[in-house]
């Protein structure tokens, strides 16, 4: 498996490359921890996965923000007539 | 009367309520033991007598007056040092948040003060809940009560060497791929990682927002169901709570087990991994136990326990490691190298591999979430292997992974570990049995069952 060849000096130029500057020592973590994480990922059965298989938590409005809008939804709007004195007009 | 370190909370309860045993003399007792014998097994980070004796005192009063608040009122217990309590330090158990005072209590905290609960202090934590056991950090790691030279188990290490060792009755931890299981595993006690959203982690360091739980470590089912009562609750300034979070976790206990539905996940300790001769064994005697008592035990398969693993290693470490990248830039030197290393699995992630990871956690929880329609609970290891020795670190990284707990970190389940007896060398053995989301209460009568057929919880470890 390719990602089991991840080098030092490759983990040294990734770091680098956002900007991060470790010591030897922790390089060496890095390239391990890195090494790891792949593994995990070659674990994942991703094949499995379908277009509409949906992220465990997807984007979820809280019940705060959803009490406000049913708050709006309920607030009658006003006719085009009183619009008009709103506005100052006749 | 029994002596103080071995009350469990429900007896406790009873005793205090009719004040047959004052709160202050609880204390002063739990108190002493921990002076006695602490210096040995590190479970206290930050150990606070003098504000014990102040809410014993408090409670003592009310107690008096006849305002008794409920079975926590009055009972001693401490806190995984990643959970604010204000005025106090959180520091995670690391040299970068040693300075970190809260200034408000975190919301389980707040709910266990309301409770009238006597606060005796911080617990030893594996560093920010990940980098554990260390050698290298500002405070030693926490030992086991049933042999020092041991692991106790982690994250939440201290919560289960303290529970254990008689200096509390409850202590609480936090547990995102198994860290309330872990030490309750190592330490023979129960430990309950409950429902995704049902305790409230505002206030709560995060080492994995979308894995987190919190959860009680007691040493008997009975009073972990007393102390969910207490800690769980809808939280609307935490965006993980559940609204239906409702309590009751009591109800029901001493219904038994007969012609119960129980599922045992044998492919996660005979196959997938394969434990070891003498915790397999132990497993396969409680799985006997619970038909003797009368459940329809039968073999179930879930998603092998490497997927599960890996779904959840990667969520873990990549949500860890957007939390820790400014300090992991600016101060790397600060951490422990285990937490180090761990955190630092999260740093090249792609933002692909961690939504699928997340697509599949979703796919893998509605399967599994699916088998309790022909089940009540499903039985399960949660460690592989008893605790290995403390200052063996190959054996510790090698036990480290060897564990069935993360996978109901991925599917959000209920999940309790108690006790299954002890091996050769005199260490605690542990079953896991899981449930069906927001049903802890069928969890919890399941391993009061059990608990009640058996010895192990009346067992104690005798410190020297």
């Amino acid at each position: 498996m390719a990602e089991d060849n991840l080098t030092l000096e490759q983990v040294r130029k990734m770091a680098a490359d956002i900007g991060w500057s470790l010591s030897n020592e922790h390089l060496e973590q890095l390239l391990r921890a890195t090494r790891a994480a792949r593994a995990r990922r070659a674990a994942l059965p991703v094949a499995s996965l379908d277009p509409a298989d949906e992220p465990a938590h997807v984007f979820r409005l809280s019940s705060a923000m959803e009490a406000l809008s049913d708050a709006r939804s309920l607030t009658p709007s006003p006719s085009p007539e009183r619009r008009g004195e709103m506005d100052g007009g006749k | 009367m029994t002596d103080l370190a071995w009350l469990t909370v429900a007896e406790a309860a009873e005793l205090l309520r009719g004040r047959k045993l004052s709160p202050v003399e609880y204390a002063r007792a739990l108190i002493a033991r921990i002076e006695r014998h602490d210096g040995r097994l590190n479970a206290f980070l930050r150990f606070t007598p003098e504000i014990a004796l102040e809410d014993a005192r408090r409670a003592e009063t009310e107690i008096t007056r006849g305002q008794w608040r409920g079975p926590l009122h009055g009972v001693p217990y401490g806190l995984k040092d990643i959970i604010d309590y204000s005025g106090l330090p959180t520091t995670a158990h690391s040299k970068i948040l040693a300075d970190n005072i809260a200034a408000i209590d975190a919301h389980v905290a707040a709910k266990l003060k309301a409770a009238g609960g006597v606060f005796m202090g911080k617990l030893a934590t594996h560093e920010f809940a990940i980098g554990g056991p260390s050698f290298d950090l500002p405070w030693p790691p926490a030992r086991n009560p049933w042999n020092r030279d041991h692991f106790c188990g982690g994250s939440s290490s201290g919560a289960g060497a303290a529970t254990a060792a008689g200096f509390l009755p409850v202590a609480i931890g936090t547990d995102t791929g198994g860290s309330v299981r872990n030490p309750a595993s190592m330490c023979g006690v129960a430990g309950m990682k409950p429902t995704y959203g049902v305790v409230s982690r505002r206030g709560v360091i995060a080492l994995s927002y979308s894995l987190d739980h919190i959860g009680p470590l007691t040493r008997t089912a009975h009073d972990n169901a007393l102390l969910l009562d207490l800690m769980a609750g809808h939280d609307p300034l935490d965006p993980g709570s559940a609204p239906h979070a409702a309590g009751g976790y009591a109800a029901g206990l001493d219904r038994g087990v007969k012609g119960l539905k129980v599922g045992v996940i044998r492919h996660f300790y005979q196959s997938d991994m394969k434990a070891d001769p003498e915790m397999a064994a132990g497993i396969e005697a409680a799985v006997a136990k619970l038909a003797d008592l009368g459940a329809e035990v039968r073999e179930i398969r879930t998603a092998p326990l490497g997927e599960y693993l890996a779904c959840n290693r990667t969520i873990l470490t990549s949500e860890a490691f957007a939390m820790h990248e400014k300090w992991m830039r600016e101060r790397p030197q600060d951490y422990g190298a285990l937490a180090r290393e761990r955190i630092m699995a999260g740093a090249f992630v792609r933002a692909a591999d961690y939504v699928n990871a997340t697509r599949l956690r979703r796919k893998m929880a509605d399967a599994f979430h699916a088998l309790f329609s022909e089940m009540d609970v499903a039985v399960t290891a949660s460690s592989m292997d008893p605790a290995c020795r403390i200052d063996d670190p190959q054996a510790v990284e090698y036990t480290y992974g060897r564990q069935a707990r993360a996978p109901f970190n991925v599917t959000g389940s209920p999940a309790l570990s108690v006790p299954a007896g002890f091996s050769k060398a005199g260490l605690p053995l542990a079953i896991q049995i899981v449930g069906k989301p927001f049903n802890e209460a069928m969890v919890y009568r399941v391993a009061n069952a059990y608990e009640q057929a058996t010895e192990w919880s009346k067992r104690h470890p005798a410190l020297a």
